[in-house]
């Protein structure tokens, strides 16, 4: 038997052929070369028609010492801080009102809450960016009718200190949806007995939450946190679609990594320095997903 | 007597707090889609009215002039196409490759599986968004600036997409393949009658996903598109950017015609929408 099929020559599978080569192509054309040569251009001055150039390590030097990067790279920790916490408490909070309803009224808010999740990203931000309209918009009125503002200090986007919270706030709306959705997910799934017998004991509902709910919510939390903080790094269309031209304004209060790294690549005519600036973002997210790996390898069992 | 006062008492309190429930959570809910009904609203009133100072949902005159002018001044019927058309084509080669890919990896024993299977794993920590300028500077080279291709290339395949998809088949019996392949059905075959149709749900989570996130995509199309007509939906809403204040209806019109679509087939398949991104957790 073994002998035989040792003679017979193993045909080549037809399937395995196409699909492989066709995957490691693909990924060479896209993933392996592109990442090689980005490497290589940060390490050289070019504007891809005249000037291309070795500088060596001149262009992480000038990194490390331009404003603008450590501005895009504060704004994009920062945004990574607001939208992970405030996203995550204020989606808890809505899972858990949801959570105590049954029936046809949970499915309505769950479709209310989840609007927004499918939207585009660019066309909203257009209409949140007439929200945030200066002096006259919606935003300013409510605001001054609440609180008693003057309206003509409520300029928002136009503000250098409230422009970037703004289009946080924006964000968090807009995907708070998807967050509830984990979260209730996660909540449906702790076994109902472990409550009943926490009440027998005496234990609040505030106490519930804190003791059973939120310890049992780890593996969503750390999830939401690993997407969110990914997503954080890599910002760039709301800030573009909601600030004016260039982008990232104004007086640079709301740059981020992304569009600094198009600006200065695809406006500037710098490519290396553009390349240089991915380079870091390619750092971050790298450290980002090794700490989810190991965040994700414990082991969460009660 | 007093037990039942007690306990209508009782009762009485939980309707309340039921109540006080439902009210908060309907006031959530309203504030959660209010911006996009007053998008909605707001697109057929006139730009003054829109940033009048004395707040009123409806408007005073009704009328389609934004729609008019967003069509006339903008191409916004090409930027339709254009869109439809990246979208749709990038979502087939996604599906196509993922499933593909996904039978290759989880089913299938070659040489230097592994070793693929990293560079696909790998691929997933260099999105377009960092390699932006050396796709740039390949584009350019294929000659594909300002062509379909060039917007489709760099998301035809999804590293993530096959990921999701290996799972899946991991979940397929083996031995379903096995007997396949002693009927005598080649690897084709077993892909198309058997795999496929196994992962339809799958299939339909995974193409909602990647048809919103083309549909959103913004930089790439910046960097490769400079002619008018190759414009998708995401650059022509971009030419509103500093001039909302300028053209408040125009843009809420254009909005709307970008968010409507989406929003009337997320009310008919809402569950998928829910269900399939809640499971992956991941979208745009």
């Amino acid at each position: 038997m073994t002998v035989l099929r040792s003679k017979k020559k193993k045909p080549i599978n037809t399937f395995i052929l196409v699909v492989a080569l066709t995957v490691l192509v693909y990924y060479t054309l896209v993933g392996v070369w592109p990442f090689l040569f980005n490497i290589f251009l940060s390490f050289r001055k070019t504007d891809l028609i005249t000037v291309n150039k070795f500088i060596g390590l001149k262009n992480y030097n000038f990194m490390i010492h331009d404003p603008i990067f450590w501005k895009s790279l504060w704004h994009n920790f920062y945004y990574l801080g607001v939208m992970v916490s405030l996203g995550i408490i204020t989606s808890l909070v809505f899972a858990a009102l949801i959570y105590r309803t049954t029936g046809a009224m949970r499915k309505v808010y769950t479709a209310m809450f989840f609007a927004p999740v499918v939207t585009s990203m660019v066309a909203v931000s257009l209409v949140w960016t007439l929200l945030y309209f200066p002096k006259v918009g919606l935003f300013a009125q409510v605001i001054s009718g609440l609180f008693g503002i003057d309206r003509n200090r409520l300029t928002f986007l136009d503000n250098t200190t409230t422009a970037l919270i703004c289009i946080m706030i924006m964000d968090v709306w807009r995907d708070t949806g998807i967050r509830t959705v984990i979260f209730l997910a996660g909540m449906d799934e702790i076994p109902e007995s472990l409550f009943e017998s926490s009440r027998i004991d005496g234990a609040s509902q505030i106490k519930q939450f804190f003791r059973i709910t939120m310890p049992l919510l780890t593996p969503q939390l750390i999830f939401i946190a690993a997407i969110y903080s990914i997503n954080a790094i890599r910002v760039y269309i709301q800030i573009y679609m909601m600030t004016g031209s260039p982008p990232g304004g104004p007086a640079n209060s709301t740059m981020v990594l992304t569009l600094h790294m198009y600006l200065s690549a695809f406006y500037g005519n710098r490519f290396g320095y553009g390349s240089t600036l991915s380079m870091v973002m390619f750092v971050i997210l790298f450290g980002l997903v090794l700490l989810e790996i190991k965040a994700f390898q414990q082991r969460w069992e009660y | 007597m007093n037990r039942i006062a007690t306990m209508n008492r009782y009762r009485a309190a939980k309707i309340t707090s039921k109540f006080i429930l439902h009210l908060v959570l309907m006031v959530i809910g309203l504030v959660m889609i209010f911006p996009l009904i007053w998008m909605i609203i707001s697109s057929f009133k006139t730009s003054l009215e829109i940033i009048d100072v004395e707040f009123h949902l409806f408007p005073r005159v009704w009328t389609l002039r934004n729609y008019e002018n967003v069509f006339e001044e903008l191409q916004m019927v090409r930027g339709y196409i254009n869109s439809i058309i990246v979208s749709s084509a990038v979502t087939a080669c996604v599906l196509f490759s993922a499933t593909a890919a996904g039978y290759l990896f989880s089913k299938l024993r070659f040489w230097g599986r592994d070793a693929l299977f990293f560079i696909v794993l790998a691929s997933v920590m260099i999105p377009a968004q960092i390699v932006l300028i050396p796709l740039y500077i390949l584009m350019n080279r294929f000659g594909w600036i300002n062509s379909y291709q060039g917007l489709i290339f760099p998301f035809a395949m999804n590293a993530f997409g096959i990921f999701l998809m290996r799972q899946f088949m991991y979940g397929i019996p083996t031995d379903l393949v096995e007997a396949a392949r002693i009927d005598g059905a080649s690897d084709f075959k077993i892909y198309f009658s058997v795999i496929l149709p196994l992962v339809r749900s799958s299939i339909a989570v995974l193409g909602i996903l990647i048809f919103l996130w083309t549909w959103d995509e913004l930089l790439w199309p910046l960097v490769i598109v400079n002619r008018n007509e190759m414009k998708t939906l995401p650059l022509i809403l971009g030419h509103f950017t500093q001039a909302e204040q300028t053209f408040p209806g125009e843009s809420l019109a254009a909005s709307t015609l970008v968010i409507g679509p989406v929003l009337i087939v997320y009310g008919f398949f809402q569950r998928h929408f829910v269900r399939g991104m809640s499971m992956t957790g991941l979208k745009g």
